[in-house]
């Protein structure tokens, strides 16, 4: 299992493997700013929600600086997780019909965590396996016993990550990991998390 | 005729949650949907419900509105019209 | 095939036995398959149900009476698990529980919808492992049975109980309604009369194992299962099947399988306009027109986080009566290519089944399972 790229996105700062990105998460624009920054022409990012934005722009930034053009388009496995669900939607969906008249399809179709899954998909037409969980913290141990299930069935190259925003917490830290020789310790893929 | 668009697009930036645009960033004559602002046709009934709660016009069939929400300026064009 | 992974990867045979069945219908297996072959079905009327008070025909749970029906039934699912299996098997530090829900406790917001999940199936179970949480729109229950399959192929554990469980809510069917998706009646899943979806309600439970089930006990060996993204709509179908081909293709050849030896399709079929036809082009491309299909949607409404689950079930009770179970609502070919939608309870061995699933995020995943011989 090799570590090809990560980008983390956090009240820390965003990071591309390792190294702090020159753009700044400090305004609530923060999201508008690094996907002009980024020069991504995609305009169907504006109608995302927080965690498909967040996921987005983790992987523009991964991408950057990895390509995985040698891949195959069903070779990459999306393995998913965080602790909320779809928490801030969900409660804007609610507030749509409770407060404001009546319920918004548009939040309707993203009160569900996986949206961000098919949005990478759409973006990058990928037409691999996909999986969401719903866990208590970021479990690296868990990670890398997806990966290799993963792995084992026949995936070249799994994209994986935590993404929640809920409650004023926005992080998305997103891996990149290739079905080649190399080790990917529990305690190194923690402190990538850690950054 | 302006006024109207200023507004409209605040409410379009609002109604569809378009929470990091701006209004300045919407061209009265850009496209909305497929390739301009990517919208499709579940945002398309977002604009039924703007134009029910706004403007008290009502569109019982979703379809119409591929033509009617073309862009700022025939939204505009049809509100002025309907109104 | 595989590149050393340091993980075990021994060939164990992989039984799926019947651990619950709450839907509308009954509250075991044998009293939903009772009422299926009747032509029973749980989608009615349900009262001022709409936002603006309209009567959507929706799939309810009537004895399900407390204020929070969805805690209600995970802990009534629970215990009847308890009951029929012993509280030894959940606390056994080989078994896992994987729950499957799309909403879970919905109507707990602003507490977290997942809080209340963890803390009954910690009271009623007291498992020795956490369990793991799959919400990933309508295909959590199919992806919960791959990846049961998965931890047990690895040797982490021998047993996985997969929980499929979703609830009606306001959340949900004003949800669907805001889409112009519900039906005004019952769906009618393939028919050329089909307006939409029933939503409905349950919860449902499969003991996956590579402990061999008792004798007396009836099982299906896992063949193998996989996912596949569309790559085109978050809410729409693709209008080429694509994910959904893939998805079978691979699955066939991990299930090591010929399509064409299938005996029976358990298809997704909501009822919509859009998600009957791409099955039935993805169907149409793999050459599985004639193969006996039906959606089971008819019986219980779309059940969501736990129609993957409660469908696997009941395609499980149809192959141990030897039966194929017609589809509920279909009368009259409605997609553009031609499918074997089951019309009448028929007769069959059925040995070998596909079921797929379809679902928001561009989502599509099947298994292969197999009766044993």
């Amino acid at each position: 299992m090799k570590i090809l790229a990560c980008s983390k996105i956090s009240d820390q700062g965003i990071f591309l493997n390792g190294i702090q990105q020159s753009i700044e998460k400090t305004t609530n624009n923060w999201k508008k700013e690094l996907y002009i920054k980024l020069g991504v022409e995609y305009p169907k990012f504006y109608k995302m929600d927080a965690l498909a934005k967040m996921a987005f722009l983790g992987f523009e930034l991964i991408s950057n600086s990895t390509s995985i053009d040698h891949l195959a388009d069903d070779e990459l496995s999306l393995l998913f997780a965080n602790k909320h669900s779809s928490y801030d939607t969900d409660q804007k969906y609610v507030n749509s019909y409770m407060e404001k008249g009546s319920p918004g399809p548009s939040l309707f179709v993203y009160t569900l965590p996986n949206i961000l899954t098919g949005e990478l998909s759409i973006r990058n037409k990928w037409y691999g396996e996909n999986i969401f969980f719903i866990q208590e913290k970021f479990d690296p141990e868990f990670f890398i016993d997806q990966i290799n299930f993963y792995f084992s069935k026949g995936s070249n190259a799994c994209l994986c990550g935590w993404v929640d925003s809920a409650k004023g917490i926005e992080e998305c830290f997103l891996f990149l990991v290739e079905n080649k020789a190399g080790e990917l310790s529990i305690e190194e893929l923690n402190n990538y998390y850690k950054q | 005729m302006s006024d109207l668009k200023e507004t409209l697009k605040e409410q379009i930036i609002e109604q569809l949650n378009l929470e990091d645009l701006t209004p300045s960033d919407i061209k009265n004559d850009a496209p909305l949907f497929g390739d301009g602002l990517g919208l499709d046709s579940i945002d398309a009934l977002e604009f039924i419900v703007l134009l029910e709660q706004n403007y008290d016009i009502k569109i019982s069939d979703p379809s119409e509105g591929k033509e009617i929400f073309q862009s700022v300026d025939s939204l505009a064009a049809y509100i002025e019209k309907n109104k | 095939m595989g590149i050393e992974t340091g993980m075990e990867r021994t060939v164990r045979t992989i039984y799926m036995t019947y651990g619950a069945m709450v839907t509308p219908l009954g509250n075991t297996p044998e009293d939903n398959f009772q009422s299926m072959s009747l032509g029973n079905s749980g989608v009615q009327k349900q009262s001022a149900s709409g936002f603006n008070g309209e009567d959507w025909p929706l799939g309810k749970i009537e004895s399900l009476h407390s204020d929070n029906r969805y805690t209600e039934l995970l802990r009534n699912t629970c215990n009847a698990l308890k009951a029929k299996h012993g509280q030894q098997l959940f606390q056994s530090e080989k078994t896992l529980i994987i729950i499957s829900s799309t909403k879970a406790d919905i109507e707990s917001l602003p507490e977290d919808t997942f809080t209340s999940t963890r803390k009954i199936i910690q009271e009623v179970l007291s498992p020795k492992n956490a369990p793991l949480i799959i919400s990933n729109a309508c295909i959590s229950g199919v992806l919960a049975i791959n990846t049961a399959a998965d931890y047990i192929k690895a040797g982490k554990f021998d047993t996985v109980v997969s929980i499929g469980i979703d609830v009606l809510t306001d959340f949900i069917v004003f949800g669907f309604q805001s889409l112009f998706a519900l039906s005004d009646q019952p769906s009618k899943p393939f028919d050329k009369n089909r307006t939409g979806i029933s939503i409905g309600e349950a919860a449902g439970a499969i003991i996956v194992s590579s402990v061999p089930p008792d004798s007396d006990k009836f099982y299906v060996e896992y063949l193998g299962g996989s996912s596949s993204n569309d790559a085109n709509h978050i809410s729409g179908p693709s209008r080429t099947g694509e994910g959904l081909f893939r998805s079978i293709n691979r699955t066939a050849k991990r299930a090591n399988i010929n399509l064409k030896d299938l005996n029976f399709i358990s298809a997704h079929g909501t009822g919509t306009l859009y998600n009957d036809e791409m099955e039935s082009i993805a169907f149409d491309r793999l050459g599985l027109n004639n193969i006996p299909l039906n959606s089971l949607k008819g019986y219980f409404g779309h059940t969501l986080g736990a129609a993957g689950i409660i469908e696997i079930l009941s395609t499980m009770l149809m192959m141990e009566n030897n039966i194929l179970l017609k589809s509920p609502g279909y009368d009259e070919q409605g997609t553009s290519c031609k499918l074997n939608v089951v019309r009448e309870n028929t007769k069959s061995d059925v040995q070998l089944a596909l079921k797929t699933a379809s679902g928001f995020g561009g989502g599509n995943a099947s298994i292969i399972i197999k009766k044993k011989v």
